[in-house]
C-alpha cells in the first residue's frame, strides 16, 4: 500500500512526463544504433548540451515569475564577440574582457527588466526588442566576420570555463560542473529559499505577493540580470570551446531554450516552474537532435520532432494539471 | 469614550471630477465587526480602497488608536495591521497553503545567509491555525491553494490575518458564489477572529449574511455615510433596505410591486 501510493506520488509530479520520454527516447535511439551510446557520442553531445543548459535554468526561474527573455541567443553570439574585440585590440586582457563582457550583459538584463516593470511593457515586446539591439551591436562591432579567437591557450580563464579531462573513455568539459553547479544552485533557490517562494508569488498572482509586501519588481528585473549573465556566460563557454566568436551564433536559441523550459513542465504563464523539469527538458531536445541525425533522419527534420514534442508534451501537462484539479 | 480602534475623518476621494467620497466620517471599535452596506456606488468599495492603502485619499485623516497614520501603499496598511481580503486575490493558487500564510514572512532557517525556509516551522503553524479557523477536514498545509474551495481559502486568508496579528480584518464580498454551508463556515471563521481579539469589516450585498454576524451596521449612500449606528439586534432587514436606498416605506412597496429589486 505504501509503495502503492509512492508510485502514484511519482506519477503526479509534472516531472514525470518529461522523465519518461527521455528514458523512451534514448531506448529508441540506442535501439537503432548502438553507437548512440557510445563515450564519444555521449561526450559530444554533452559539451553542447550544458551551454545552452545554463540558460535554460536561468530561464525557468524567469518563466516562473511570470516574464521570459528573446534575447538571450544574441546575448550568447554578443558576449564572446566583445570579449574578444577587447582582448585582440589590445585594450584588456581575456580575462578582464571577460569581466566587461558580463557587466555589459548584466546592463542589458537591468535595461530589460526596468522596461518591463516600471514601463509595464510585456517581456515578449521588451526583449525582441533588446534581440534586435544586441544582435545588431555585435554585427555592426565586427562588420559581420568571425573574431580571432586561437589565442585562449593556456589562460586560466579558459582552463576553469572548458579545461577539458578524461574520465575512463568520456572527455568531460569543466563546463560541465558549472552546469551542476548552477542547476543545484538555481533548483536550491526556487524550492527551499525564500527567494524562491517570492518569484513563484509573483508568476502565480504579483498583486497577492505585492500585498504581503513581496517586492515583485525587484524579483523580475533580478531575474532578468541572471538570465542576460547565463546567456552570457554560456557564450563565453561556447566560443572558448570552439576557438570561434562568430556574432551570429546563437540565433534561434531562444525558442530552443524556451522549448526546453515548457517541456520541463515549466508553466508559461509563470507561477511553477520546476529545475528537475528543465534538465530533463533540455536532455530531451539534445538527445533528439542528436539522434535523429544518428539514425540517418535527415538532420532538416528535426524541427518537425522537436515541434511534435512540444505539443505532446503540453498536452500532457494540461492534461495532468485537469486531472489533478478534479482528484482533490 | 475611548477612541477607537480605527477612525476615518471627512475623508474626500475624488476620481477626475466624479467625487466618490463626500466628507465621510467611520470608526471601528476594537472588538467589533462592522457591517458596511451601501448600494453600488455608494463609496464603500473606496473607503474600504482608501483605508487598505489601495488608492490615496484626496483629503481627511485616518487615525489608528488616535494616532494619525499616513497609508500609501496596501503594505503600509499591513504594516499598520490592516489586512484586506478580497475573495480569490489574496492567494497565490499555485503555492501551498503554508507557503502562502507566510507569504513575504517566511520564517528562515540558520545560518541565515543560505536563505532557506523553514518549512517545518510553516507547516506547524499552519496545521494548528487551519484548527483554529475550523476547517474540520483533515488538509495538510502542503495542498496548493487552487485544490481548495472557496470557502476553504477565505479560511485561509482570515487565518493568516490572525495570525500576523491583524488588528482591522476587512473582508470585501467574503460570501459571494459560496453554498449555504461554506457561508456558516466563513461567518464562524469571523466569529472566531472577532473572539480572538481583531475587529472586522464585513461587506456584503447579502444582508441576511451581514445580520448574522456583524456587532453593528453601517450604511453609506452617495458618497457619505448615512447611518452608523444601527443594531442588528433591534432593526430588521427592510428598515436597513430603507436606508440604503434612500427611499420610503411605500417607494419600497411599490418598487417591489413593480417587480424590481429593492436593493
Amino acid at each position: 500500500m505504501e509503495n502503492h501510493s509512492l508510485i502514484q506520488r511519482l506519477i503526479a509530479r509534472p516531472e514525470f512526463g518529461p522523465f519518461v520520454l527521455l528514458v523512451v527516447e534514448i531506448g529508441v535511439f540506442w535501439g537503432f544504433n548502438h553507437d548512440f551510446l557510445s563515450p564519444q557520442n555521449i561526450s559530444n553531445t554533452l559539451a553542447f548540451t550544458v551551454e545552452l543548459g545554463l540558460i535554460a535554468l536561468a530561464m525557468t526561474l524567469l518563466m516562473t515569475s511570470g516574464e521570459f527573455d528573446l534575447s538571450v541567443g544574441s546575448l550568447f553570439g554578443f558576449s564572446p564577440v566583445l570579449m574578444w574585440t577587447l582582448f585582440n585590440s589590445g585594450v584588456t586582457s581575456l580575462e578582464m574582457g571577460f569581466v566587461v563582457a558580463l557587466v555589459v550583459a548584466a546592463l542589458i538584463g537591468l535595461v530589460n527588466g526596468w522596461f518591463v516593470t516600471q514601463l509595464k511593457i510585456p517581456s515578449f515586446l521588451v526583449t525582441l526588442g533588446m534581440l534586435l539591439v544586441v544582435r545588431g551591436s555585435a554585427l555592426f562591432i565586427t562588420d559581420g566576420f568571425p573574431q580571432r579567437t586561437w589565442s585562449a591557450e593556456g589562460s586560466w580563464l579558459a582552463e576553469a570555463l572548458v579545461g577539458d579531462f578524461f574520465i575512463g573513455p568520456f572527455r568531460i568539459y569543466m563546463s560541465l560542473f558549472w552546469f551542476i553547479a548552477a542547476a543545484i544552485a538555481l533548483g536550491y533557490v526556487l524550492t527551499q529559499s525564500r527567494t524562491g517562494n517570492w518569484i513563484q508569488a509573483a508568476g502565480g498572482n504579483p498583486n497577492a505577493a505585492r500585498a504581503r509586501g513581496v517586492n515583485v519588481n525587484r524579483v523580475k528585473i533580478g531575474l532578468f540580470v541572471l538570465s542576460s549573465l547565463m546567456a552570457s556566460l554560456a557564450g563565453v563557454i561556447s566560443s572558448l570551446r570552439t576557438s570561434a566568436a562568430n556574432p551570429n551564433s546563437g540565433t534561434g536559441y531562444e525558442l530552443e531554450v524556451i522549448a526546453m523550459v515548457v517541456i520541463g513542465g515549466t508553466a508559461l504563464t509563470g507561477g511553477r516552474g520546476t529545475i528537475i523539469g528543465t534538465v530533463l527538458g533540455i536532455l530531451i531536445l539534445r538527445v533528439m537532435r542528436n539522434g535523429i541525425v544518428l539514425i540517418g533522419v535527415p538532420g532538416l527534420a528535426y524541427n518537425i520532432f522537436i515541434g511534435a514534442i512540444i505539443l505532446g508534451m503540453m498536452a500532457l501537462h494540461s492534461w495532468l494539471e485537469r486531472r489533478h484539479q478534479a482528484g482533490t | 469614550m475611548a477612541e477607537p480602534l480605527i477612525r476615518m475623518q471627512n475623508i474626500r476621494k475624488s476620481y477626475g471630477r466624479v467625487q466618490a467620497l463626500e466628507d465621510a466620517n467611520f470608526h471601528v471599535n476594537e472588538r467589533e465587526i462592522v457591517g458596511l452596506l451601501g448600494d453600488n456606488g455608494a463609496g464603500k468599495s473606496t473607503l474600504i480602497k482608501v483605508l487598505s492603502g489601495a488608492v490615496p485619499l484626496t483629503s481627511g485623516d485616518i487615525f489608528i488608536r488616535g494616532k494619525k497614520v499616513t497609508l500609501r501603499s496596501t503594505s503600509d496598511a499591513i504594516a499598520q495591521g490592516i489586512e484586506t481580503i478580497y475573495q480569490d486575490s489574496a492567494l497565490v493558487t499555485q503555492l501551498s497553503i503554508a507557503r502562502n500564510l507566510f507569504l513575504g514572512r517566511e520564517p528562515i532557517k540558520p545560518p541565515r545567509f543560505l536563505n532557506r525556509m523553514d518549512q517545518e516551522a510553516m507547516n506547524t503553524v499552519a496545521r494548528d491555525l487551519l484548527k483554529q479557523v475550523g476547517i474540520s477536514k483533515n488538509i495538510p498545509p502542503t495542498t496548493p491553494i487552487g485544490s481548495l474551495s472557496g470557502g476553504e481559502r477565505q479560511a485561509v486568508a482570515i487565518a493568516r490575518a490572525m495570525h500576523f496579528d491583524s488588528d482591522l480584518i476587512i473582508l470585501d464580498e467574503p460570501t459571494n458564489n459560496l453554498g449555504v454551508a461554506e457561508t456558516q463556515g466563513v461567518l464562524s471563521f469571523v466569529r472566531s477572529a472577532r473572539d480572538s481579539g481583531h475587529s472586522c469589516i464585513f461587506i456584503a450585498h447579502n444582508i441576511h449574511h451581514v445580520f448574522q454576524v456583524v456587532d453593528r451596521i453601517v450604511v453609506m449612500r452617495r458618497g457619505k455615510v448615512v447611518a452608523d449606528d444601527i443594531d442588528p439586534k433591534t432593526t430588521t432587514v427592510t428598515e436597513v433596505e430603507r436606508i440604503i436606498t434612500g427611499m420610503s416605506d411605500k417607494e419600497i412597496r411599490d418598487a417591489v410591486a413593480d417587480g424590481k429589486p429593492s436593493h
